[in-house]
Formats: C-alpha cells, structure tokens, sequence
C-alpha cells in the first residue's frame, strides 16, 4: 500500500511536483500518465528513496519515504528511466552485485530464474554492453525483480523500444504481477498505461488533474470520437456518448470522417487541451 | 552502521579492475608517471645529489611509492564515483539498496585502497631492481596503508562534490598536483621557506612522506602518524555524511 499526501519537490524556480495526494492499493498495477515535464520521474524518484520531497509525505507498506527510506528500500525494486546497468559487467554479475546488495538468499538459483524469466539465460556471461536497447530493459526488470520486491517502480519501462519489443516487454511485466505485489508505472505511452495498468493518475506540470480506471476515465469523457479534417485542413473531433450519437455526427459531415474508440489521450485534451506524446 | 553491504561495492569495483588489468596499457599507464620521475629526477639529476650523507635514489623511492599510491587511490575512487554518478548512474543503484552510506563508503575506499597498493607495488618493485639501500619496514608499510586509504576517502568526497568530470581535474590540479610536488617525494620539506613550511606541513601527504622514510618510530613519526589517523577519520566521516545526504 501507498499513499502519498501533499508530496511537493522544487527544481530551482521550477514546481516539479505540486501537491500530489493519492493512494495506491496492495496488488495494485497503478500507472502515473503525462507528457515530458509532469512530474512522472520526480515523484517516482521521491517514492525510491532516491529524492527527498520538499513537502508532504509518501508512505510505502507503513514507512515514510523521508524518515524510514532504508526500511522502503528492502521492500521496493526499481526500473529507472535511464538505464543503470553496469555497462562493463556481464548480465550475470550485474544480477549477483544487485542480490548482494539486497540480501538475496540462494542468489545462484534465483538469478537463474530470472534471467530465464526475461529470456537472458543464454547470454548470461554476455557484457551488458553489448546488448540490444530492448535486451538491456529487460535486464533492468530481471535486476528490480531479482529481491522479491512487494512494490515494483518501473520509470518508462519501454521508452525508446520498438512497439514489438515494447508489447514483448509488456508480456514479462504481466508476468510479474503475482499476488500482493503492487507496480507504479510512470509512462507517457497511452496505449502502455490502457494495456497494463488498473489505475491510471495524469499529472500535468507537476499536478494530479485526473485519477481513476482507464475505462472510467474514457467514459468520463466520451466512449467515441469522431474526426474530421476541415476545409483548411484543421483536425475537428467530436466526443460522442455512444456508437449512435457518433453515427449521427458522421451523417452531418460531408467530409470523410474517422469514428474511433476515445483512449487517454483524448482525456487528456480534454482537461489540459494538449496531446501528451 | 558498517555491514557486509561494503562487499558487493567492493566486488564491483574489482571486477572492473581486473578487466582492466588484463589490458596491458593499463598497466603501464598506472607506472609510468612514477617510473618517469624515478629516471629523470633519481638516475638523471639524482647522481650528482646526496641527501643527509645517502644517494638521492634512496630518498626518492620512498617518497615515489607515497606519491603514487596517493594518485592512485585518489583518482581510482574520484572519477569512477564522480562517472557513475553523474553520467552512468550506476552510483544510484547503492543509493537505492538497503546499506548504510557507511557502508558504500567502505566500499569504494577499499577498492581505492587496493588500485593504490597495486600501482605502488609495481614502483617497489622498481625500487628493489634499482637500489641495494631500498627497503622495506613496518613503518613503511603502516604509512602505505593509510596513505591509500586517507586518499581513497578524500576520493570519494572530490567524486561526490565535483559537479562535473571537468571538476574533478580541477580539484587534482588545486590538491593533489601541489602535494605531489612540495609534501616531500622530491626534497625535505624541512629545506623550504618557514612560512611555505608551515602551510605544507597542513598538507597530509607531508606526513605520509615524513612517516614512511622512519626506519624507528619518534616523536615526529608519532606526530606524523596521528596527522594521518586525523585526516582519515575527518574524510570518512564527511565522504559517509555526503552519501547520506545525497539527493537528486
């Protein structure tokens, strides 16, 4: 369980994150959403032990971030934004540094399993800088999972991969959705956070402007967008309720129109009238 | 609280070092500068110097193996932590693991501590192929430790400060260059201006010099030795407070 109250963190001048309360449950997969800027990272970081908030206090499985982190720190695995690997290790010895640092019992089996689960067993005595970007994130999840962790940080866990290797990853972070253990995603892929997470939070310029479910979330604002270029060739879109209204709304238009499912983007505009991605 | 979370820190930083060793260019990199002063300023200028009724050579070998071990600890432990930090982020991964900052401390001191012994091993190597008179004590040895380790920690403060790789060479050219130079490696401080003496007798790797060219421990040694003891703990104490209070 989490649960953050009034967490602010300065940047200088800049409101990095501004009074964000929320809770997320046990068992929970629980997705931070929002363009570069929002306060995805820094608040993760805050949660990590990795930055000390300015205000406000955020708690995870009972310790404050602030006064226990070293409790915090045997409860959490993390997936940075950048990848921290040791880049002149081998992927076998990046794993046992990690499990030494964390206390992982009988080490050799479950860097075994790991390593086997993110399909890395093969190149386990392979320098990690030789890897492929989609190899190396892979690598990052085995090393955040390696302790067992109950809460699980993943940082933008597939920027910069190619939708296929992006949807492989998304299979192995289902995978390791086991019983009671909670995940915080921070993305700003809106299919990512629709395709894994329960809840999703949007932050812009460092607030909290929505939470709920997905599907909850798109309802609020409309189940069907029509679209249709205009005669300077300006992008219209219309939130309709249902199918129906949307059917009417594409017999109205002479132009060709486009009738689609709204997804978190659209919910997005609609409260910040800018695109996250 | 000091834990065996300094060994995986330590692990780490061997298993590079060992790669490392395995490249021939990195073994002489670590011997050269030494090996070069050793031939122009012992076997070139040092023939025709004598220092308190001994060759020049004799002098100088002790006060090399002080210079470079203080190099070596010092910038092994101050660019791998300041890189790490700064560019591949690797330092995070021990903010982020439950070990105490002391811990994390230890850990890089050690692995200094080891690259020091390692390249000053190489020059007393030299220094047994080049001189009769060259030996080694107990005294030398103490010095030689706590050498290493004393850099190593001002290492890991340097490495956490400096704000830049640049910065880094900075602190090297304001600290370490001036006490290679004047803390008694190529000449007794004892023949320097009073009031340059006095500002070098601040300087830690003045009393490493003093200490580990003591054939019997006296007053100076002692006095020396608590120096070292002094600085040591003051650098721990501060690199572990840094590391504590380290946030992004």
């Amino acid at each position: 369980m989490i649960q953050i109250n009034s967490l602010s963190k300065m940047y200088g001048n800049v409101r990095a994150v501004d009074n964000i309360t929320l809770s997320i449950n046990k068992g929970e997969v629980f997705g931070l959403l929002g363009p570069n800027g929002a306060g995805k990272t820094t608040t993760m970081r805050m949660l990590t032990a990795l930055s000390r908030p300015d205000s406000g206090t955020g708690m995870i499985n009972g310790f404050d971030v602030a006064e226990n982190s070293f409790e915090i720190k045997k409860h959490i695995g993390v997936v940075p934004q950048e990848n921290n690997l040791d880049r002149e290790l081998t992927a076998y010895e990046n794993l046992l540094i990690y499990g030494m640092l964390h206390r992982v019992h009988d080490k050799e089996r479950k860097i075994g399993e790991t390593l086997r689960m993110v399909d890395l067993w093969d190149r386990r005595d392979s320098i990690v800088s030789g890897f492929s970007g989609g190899m190396q994130r892979r690598l990052l999840l085995a090393r955040a999972l390696l302790p067992e962790p109950t809460v699980l940080f993943l940082d933008e866990p597939s920027i910069g991969l190619d939708p296929q290797i992006r949807r492989q990853l998304w299979d192995i972070i289902r995978k390791t959705r086991i019983e009671g253990r909670t995940v915080v995603i921070t993305t700003h892929y809106i299919e990512e956070a629709e395709a894994l997470c329960d809840r999703v939070g949007i932050l812009a310029r460092g607030r909290l402007i929505a939470l709920d479910a997905p599907a909850s979330l798109k309802n609020s604002v409309g189940d069907y967008i029509v679209e249709h270029i205009d005669a300077v060739g300006k992008l219209i879109q219309h939130i309709c309720k249902s199918r129906d209204e949307a059917h009417e709304i594409a017999k109205r238009e002479s132009n060709s129109v486009t009738i689609r499912k709204s997804n978190l983007e659209d919910v997005f505009i609609q409260l910040t009238g800018e695109r996250i991605e | 609280m000091i834990t065996a979370g300094w060994y995986p820190v330590f692990l780490k930083e061997m298993l590079h070092f060992k790669r490392r060793l395995l490249k021939l260019g990195y073994l002489f990199s670590a011997m050269v500068v030494p090996i070069i002063y050793l031939i122009a300023f012992g076997f070139g200028l040092g023939r025709s110097v004598r220092i308190d009724g001994s060759d020049y050579l004799s002098f100088l070998l002790p006060g090399l193996v002080a210079m470079s071990s203080m190099n070596n600890s010092y910038t092994w432990v101050a660019n791998t932590l300041n890189i790490n930090r700064l560019y591949f982020k690797t330092f995070q991964v021990f903010v982020q693991a439950p070990i105490s900052p002391a811990s994390i401390m230890t850990g890089e001191v050690l692995a200094g501590m080891t690259k020091g012994i390692f390249a000053s091993s190489l020059i007393i190597i030299v220094g047994f192929l080049s001189s009769s008179d060259f030996s080694i004590t107990l005294l030398f040895l103490i010095a030689l430790l706590l050498n290493c380790f004393l850099f190593a920690n001002l290492g890991v403060i340097i490495g956490m400060r400096a704000k830049s790789h640049e910065d880094t060479a900075t602190y090297s050219n304001f600290l370490i260059m001036p006490m290679a130079f004047f803390s008694g490696t190529f000449f007794p401080v004892d023949k320097l201006p009073v009031l340059f003496k006095a500002v070098i007798y601040i300087l830690p790797l003045t009393h490493t010099s003093i200490l580990i060219r003591k054939t019997h421990m006296d007053v100076e040694g002692i006095f020396s030795l608590c120096v070292l003891i002094v600085y040591t703990i003051v650098f721990f104490i501060y690199g572990s407070k840094l590391i504590r209070e380290y946030s992004e």
